[in-house]
C-alpha cells in the first residue's frame, strides 16, 4: 500500500485537548482513529485515550495480516473501547463515566471501510467534492434529517454540541457503520473532530485539495479554523490519508515493512504503562507481542 | 498482625467486559475467579498476580514498588505468558480449555472455560474410600487421552498433581493449571526456573538439565498421582528418593484392594530411571485399559460399583 498521511491535534482556546487522534498500518491494512472527549463530563482526555488506544491495540492484534471482515473488526474494537473506558470509570470509582466520540476507519485492499459513534467525522473527497460522509450522532442533525431546520442554521443552533451516541457512559454506543469506498488514486479519507469541521466546510477542503497535498494544505487549514473561531476555538484535530498510485516508487510502500510489524502514532499525553527500565528483560512490547500471539492461537485453534 | 496478602479484585467488578463473582482459588503466582461475560457465561479467569510480591493492597491496579520487583514481576509474566501459549495451542476436552488473554490493571488475565466439579485433590480428602479400581483406571486413562495431546503439541505439563487434576460434574477429568508448562522445543522457554511440588516432580525435574526431561517426567507425576489416590499422601519427594528411596511400598497403604497389576503399573510410572517407566501416555494408557484378571476383579469389589455412576460417587462433594 502507497499513502500518505497527515495527522494534528491543538488545543485551540481551551484549556487542555481532550482530542485524540492517531493511526497504525502494517503491510497490508491501515488504521485511522480520532476521539473528542467530552467536554462537560470529567476526564474526557482519559475517555479519548483509552478509545484510540484501545482500537489501535485490537487493530495490531488483530490485523497482523488482514482483517476477515473490517467492518465486524471495527464495531468490536469500538465496542471493546467502550467497555474499556467503563471499566475505567469503575476501577477509579468516578462519579460519572468519562465519554467521548469516535470514528475509526480502516483501509484494506484498496478499499475502505468506517464506523462512528458521535459528531467526529469522516469525509471521502475525490476530484475536488465530498463523496461521502458520517452522519453525526446529534440533535442538531437529526433536526436537519427531520427538515425542522437548515444546515446553515445548525451552526448557531443551542443544541449544536448534543449528541445521542457516545462511548462510555451508561448507554452503549450507537454504532454507524460506513459504506465501503473503492478508494482511486488521490481520494483523501479526512478524519476531523468538530473544532475543526465546524469551521472549515468540505466543500473546501475537497477542492483545495485538487492543488495541494494534504501534508501543506492542512496545517494552514487548521490555523485558518482557529482564526475562524475568533478566540473562542475547541480543541482541532485531523488524521487524514491520501491514497497514492501504487505503483509510484517515490511514495514509501508498506510492503517494505516486516511480516507482522506496525507503524503507528497517536498524540497520546499519558503513558500508562510502567515506565523502561534497562534491568527489564520484558519489555511493554514484548508483553503485547506474547499476548497478540496467544491470542492469535487462540483464534486459530478449532474449538 | 499477619501481613496483608495481595487483595483479590472485588465481586461486581467488571473486567474486560467480564463481571466478577468470586475468588475460586489463589495459588503462588495467581488468583482464579469466578465471572461471567454479559451473556451470563461463566468462566474461571486466572490473574497473574504473585503472592511473594506486594502488589495489590487496595484499588485494583497492580502498582509494582521498585525495579526488583518489576523483574521478578515480568519474569513471572513471562511463565504465565507460557501457561497461555501452552493452553492456547490445545483444544481437548480432558485439557482445560482457554478461551481469551488479555492485559488489564497493568498485569495480565487469562480467560478459561469454566468447570463444574472438584479437583482430584478434594476427591481424595472426602471419597478416597470410594476410590475403586475401575473408577482410579476410567479416570487416568481418560487423563491420558488430554495428556497425549499436550505431549503431542511437544509439551509437557511439568505438574500434574492431585490439585491440578479436575473432575467435572459428569465425571471428566480435566487437566489444568499449565503454569509450570514448557514447550519443549522453545529454547527460551526452558530458561525458566523451574517449578514443582514435591513428592510430585520426577527425580530429573529437581536437576533441571532441560535434556532430561519428556513425557517421561509427565508420567512419575502420574504415577505419583495415582499414588496419592490410593495411599492418601504423595510419595516420597523425587530427589531424596534418588539419595536414598524410602519410599513406602504403595500395597502396605491401600485401605482397600487393588489388583497387583494397578500396583505395577504405579511402580513403573515411579521409577526413578527414566527408561525403566512407560515412555508416553499412550503406553501408560494401554496398560491402565488392560483389565485385570477375573479373580483380581472381584476381590477389589469392582462389580459391586461398576455401574455406579459418578454423579453418585461423589453425591457429598457437591
Amino acid at each position: 500500500m502507497r499513502f500518505t498521511i497527515f495527522q494534528d491535534s491543538r488545543q485551540g482556546d481551551r484549556s487542555g485537548n481532550e482530542d485524540r487522534v492517531g493511526y497504525s498500518y502494517s503491510r497490508d491494512v491501515l488504521l485511522l482513529t480520532i476521539a473528542d472527549g467530552m467536554g462537560g463530563h470529567m476526564q474526557g482526555e482519559v475517555a479519548a485515550e483509552i478509545a484510540v488506544a484501545e482500537i489501535t491495540r485490537r487493530f495490531e492484534q488483530e490485523a497482523r495480516h488482514k482483517l476477515r471482515r473490517p467492518f465486524d473488526f471495527l464495531v468490536s474494537a469500538i465496542q471493546s473501547a467502550h467497555r474499556a473506558i467503563v471499566s475505567h470509570a469503575v476501577e477509579h470509582n468516578l462519579l460519572e463515566c468519562p465519554r467521548t466520540t469516535c470514528v475509526a476507519c480502516v483501509v484494506q485492499g484498496e478499499t475502505a471501510y468506517w464506523a462512528h459513534a458521535g459528531d467526529s467525522r469522516l469525509y471521502v473527497l475525490r476530484e475536488g467534492a465530498l463523496i461521502a460522509t458520517t452522519q453525526d450522532h446529534s440533535r442538531v442533525q437529526q433536526l436537519i434529517d427531520a427538515g425542522e431546520i437548515t444546515p446553515e442554521m445548525a451552526a448557531r443552533h443551542p443544541d449544536r454540541n448534543k449528541i445521542f451516541s457516545c462511548l462510555g457512559g451508561v448507554v452503549p454506543p450507537h454504532i454507524s457503520l460506513g459504506h465501503e469506498v473503492k478508494l482511486q488514486v488521490g481520494d483523501t479519507v479526512l478524519l476531523s473532530t468538530d473544532g475543526f469541521w465546524a469551521q472549515i466546510p468540505p466543500t473546501i477542503i475537497a477542492s483545495m485539495l485538487r492543488k495541494q497535498p494534504i501534508t501543506t494544505l492542512l496545517p494552514a487549514l487548521l490555523v485558518e479554523a482557529q482564526r475562524r473561531a475568533q478566540g473562542e476555538s475547541d480543541n482541532l484535530s485531523i488524521v487524514a490519508m491520501t491514497w497514492e498510485n501504487q505503483s509510484d516508487a517515490s511514495v514509501a510502500d508498506t510492503q517494505a515493512l516486516e511480516d507482522q510489524q506496525f507503524t503507528s502514532s497517536t498524540n497520546s499525553t499519558q503513558h500508562l504503562g510502567p515506565s523502561g527500565n534497562a534491568l527489564d528483560d520484558v519489555t511493554d512490547a514484548d508483553i503485547e507481542r506474547a499476548i497478540a500471539e496467544i491470542q492469535d492461537a487462540i483464534r486459530k485453534v478449532p474449538r | 498482625m499477619p501481613q496483608q496478602g495481595n487483595q483479590p479484585l472485588p465481586a461486581g467488578y467488571v473486567l474486560n467486559g467480564y463481571r466478577i463473582e468470586k475468588p475460586l482459588s489463589s495459588g503462588g503466582f495467581s488468583i482464579v475467579y469466578l465471572a461471567r461475560d454479559e451473556s451470563g457465561t461463566p468462566f474461571a479467569i486466572k490473574e497473574y498476580l504473585p503472592s511473594s510480591l506486594p502488589l495489590r493492597t487496595e484499588g485494583h491496579e497492580v502498582h509494582i514498588a521498585d525495579d526488583a520487583n518489576l523483574s521478578v514481576f515480568r519474569h513471572g509474566l513471562k511463565c504465565f505468558f507460557e501457561e497461555g501459549r501452552a493452553l492456547a495451542m490445545i483444544s481437548h476436552p480432558n485439557v482445560v480449555r482457554v478461551e481469551n488473554f488479555f492485559r488489564a490493571n497493568e498485569t495480565c488475565y487469562m480467560v478459561m472455560q469454566y468447570v463444574r466439579g472438584r479437583t482430584l485433590q478434594f476427591h481424595i480428602q472426602r471419597n478416597r474410600h470410594e476410590f475403586t479400581e475401575q473408577f482410579i483406571r476410567r479416570i487416568f486413562i481418560n487423563l491420558m487421552n488430554g495428556l497425549r495431546e499436550v505431549h503431542a503439541n511437544k509439551l509437557l505439563h511439568l505438574d500434574i498433581k492431585p490439585a491440578n487434576v479436575f473432575i467435572s460434574m459428569d465425571g471428566r477429568p480435566v487437566l489444568l493449571d499449565f503454569g509450570a508448562a514448557r514447550i519443549t522445543l522453545s529454547e527460551e522457554a526452558m530458561k525458566l526456573k523451574p517449578m514443582y511440588t514435591a513428592g510430585f516432580a520426577a527425580p530429573e525435574h529437581y536437576r533441571f538439565h532441560p535434556d532430561e526431561l519428556g513425557p517421561w517426567s509427565d508420567i512419575y507425576s502420574v504415577g505419583a498421582t495415582i499414588y496419592t489416590c490410593i495411599a492418601g499422601t504423595p510419595p516420597q519427594a523425587g530427589d531424596q528418593r534418588e539419595q536414598a528411596d524410602h519410599m513406602i511400598p504403595l500395597r502396605t497403604l491401600a485401605r482397600q484392594d487393588y489388583s497387583s497389576a494397578l500396583y505395577e503399573i504405579v511402580d513403573s510410572c515411579l521409577a526413578i530411571d527414566p527408561l525403566k517407566r512407560p515412555q508416553t501416555a499412550y503406553e501408560l494408557q494401554k496398560v491402565l485399559m488392560e483389565e485385570p484378571t477375573a479373580v483380581e476383579a472381584r476381590r477389589s469389589g469392582l462389580f459391586e460399583t461398576f455401574n455406579k455412576p459418578i454423579s453418585k460417587l461423589f453425591s457429598r462433594g457437591g
